[in-house]
């Protein structure tokens, strides 16, 4: 551009001129491919917290509702089972119900980023609550499943009988409620990593 | 203008520096933490003087196979820290990277997983090694077996300091990746 003496310089102007020309945003085309992607992660993440959340909800009301009473009656053995019995499982039903209670609850901040894929600080908060629910189911459910094996093994060394001999329908319904709050494990898992995907910038 | 953004980009610049060296320490007190806690359950070796027809007189850490459970994920967990530290030493030096950040992120929540349920498996037998239940007529081995019972609640100790650090970990990476 041409500098004259009189100090008028011309290269703001013509920047100017060019935003003034151009849109706000960028083009509706060049917007809707940066967020294309984002959009996608930001679906399936919402279809993972729904099954996080059913499996976890499947793995409280199944260990929650374990209960056996068997028909006869022996000196050396009770002859009822209930989840409470062992503070382990209370523990497991206590945690699995908070998981699931808050994956429920997180469903409205995954539809706010569908809804605005760019946005950063509902995803940062997302990921950062996802790893503490992950934390919280795992050791749920490694520690049920520690108890679930004594029950199934016992152990010669300790002294501790295989209770799931005797209380087949409780071992049943809490093995498959362990086998639940693994899979939402997993499913959290993928969780925390769509988040992380769908954190990054271009 | 293309000066303006320069400077806009690099005021996160140090921050993201700063945190990526936060990163490396807290990697290097999980190995000592979760080599910690492997080596003293593994070590664990407890023989009672004393002899009855109805208790082994005997206890080590591979007679419960929830306690092998946790030796094992441990060393896995202490290996993947020492071979993830040469990725926080490139993103130290890096701070731009994205596509390893996010890797860490996933292997991290995998690693802490798997940490998270050694520990608590852990937890659930020591528990039970300290009441017993009376309802499954599980006796409380630690009545006998003291010095074996304090060995293995303090090897917890250590596993569950890492998995703080494993959270903290994947929170610093995400934010990191966040405030790019």
């Amino acid at each position: 551009m041409e500098k004259s003496e009189s100090a008028k310089i011309d290269i703001p102007e013509s920047s100017r001129e060019r935003k003034g020309k151009a849109p706000l945003l960028g083009s509706p085309v060049q917007y809707a491919r940066k967020g294309g992607y984002k959009r996608g992660v930001a679906i399936f993440d919402l279809i993972l917290r729904v099954s996080a959340a059913a499996a976890a909800l499947g793995a409280t009301v199944g260990m929650g509702t374990a209960e056996q009473t068997l028909p006869f009656f022996t000196q050396f053995f009770q002859f009822q089972a209930s989840y409470d019995d062992l503070p382990t499982f209370s523990f497991f039903v206590i945690g699995m119900a908070i998981v699931c209670a808050y994956l429920v609850l997180s469903i409205p901040f995954s539809v706010v980023c569908i809804a605005r894929p760019l946005a950063i600080a509902p995803r940062l908060l997302l990921i950062i609550l996802d790893t503490v629910a992950l934390t919280l189911a795992t050791s749920a459910a490694g520690a049920s499943a520690a108890i679930v094996y004594l029950a199934h093994n016992g152990n010669s060394g300790a002294n501790w009988l295989a209770i799931c001999q005797q209380f087949g329908d409780f071992c049943q319904k809490t093995s498959g409620s362990v086998v639940a709050s693994f899979a939402a494990v997993v499913l959290l898992i993928f969780l925390v990593l769509l988040s992380a995907l769908a954190l990054r910038k271009h | 203008m293309k000066g303006l953004e320069i400077g806009g980009h690099s005021g996160k610049g140090p921050a993201n520096r700063g945190a990526a060296v936060v990163d490396f320490f807290l990697r290097v007190i999980g190995i000592i933490a979760t080599l910690g806690s492997a080596i003293a359950m593994g070590t664990t070796n407890e023989t009672l003087p004393f002899f009855t027809q109805f208790i082994r007189f005997r206890a080590k850490y591979n007679d419960l196979p929830t306690f092998t459970f946790f030796v094992v994920a441990n060393s896995v967990v202490a290996a993947y820290l020492v071979l993830s530290l040469g990725l926080s030493i490139f993103h130290i030096m890096k701070s731009r990277a994205q596509g390893s950040r996010i890797a860490l992120i996933f292997f991290d929540a995998g690693m802490l997983a798997l940490l998270t349920a050694g520990a608590s498996a852990a937890a659930a037998i020591v528990y039970l090694a300290h009441k017993g239940n009376t309802r499954a007529n599980w006796f409380a081995i630690c009545q006998q077996f003291n010095s074996f019972c304090e060995r293995i609640s303090g090897s917890l100790i250590g596993s569950f300091g890492g998995i703080l650090i494993f959270v903290l970990l994947i929170l610093l990476s995400a934010v990191t990746l966040a405030r790019r």
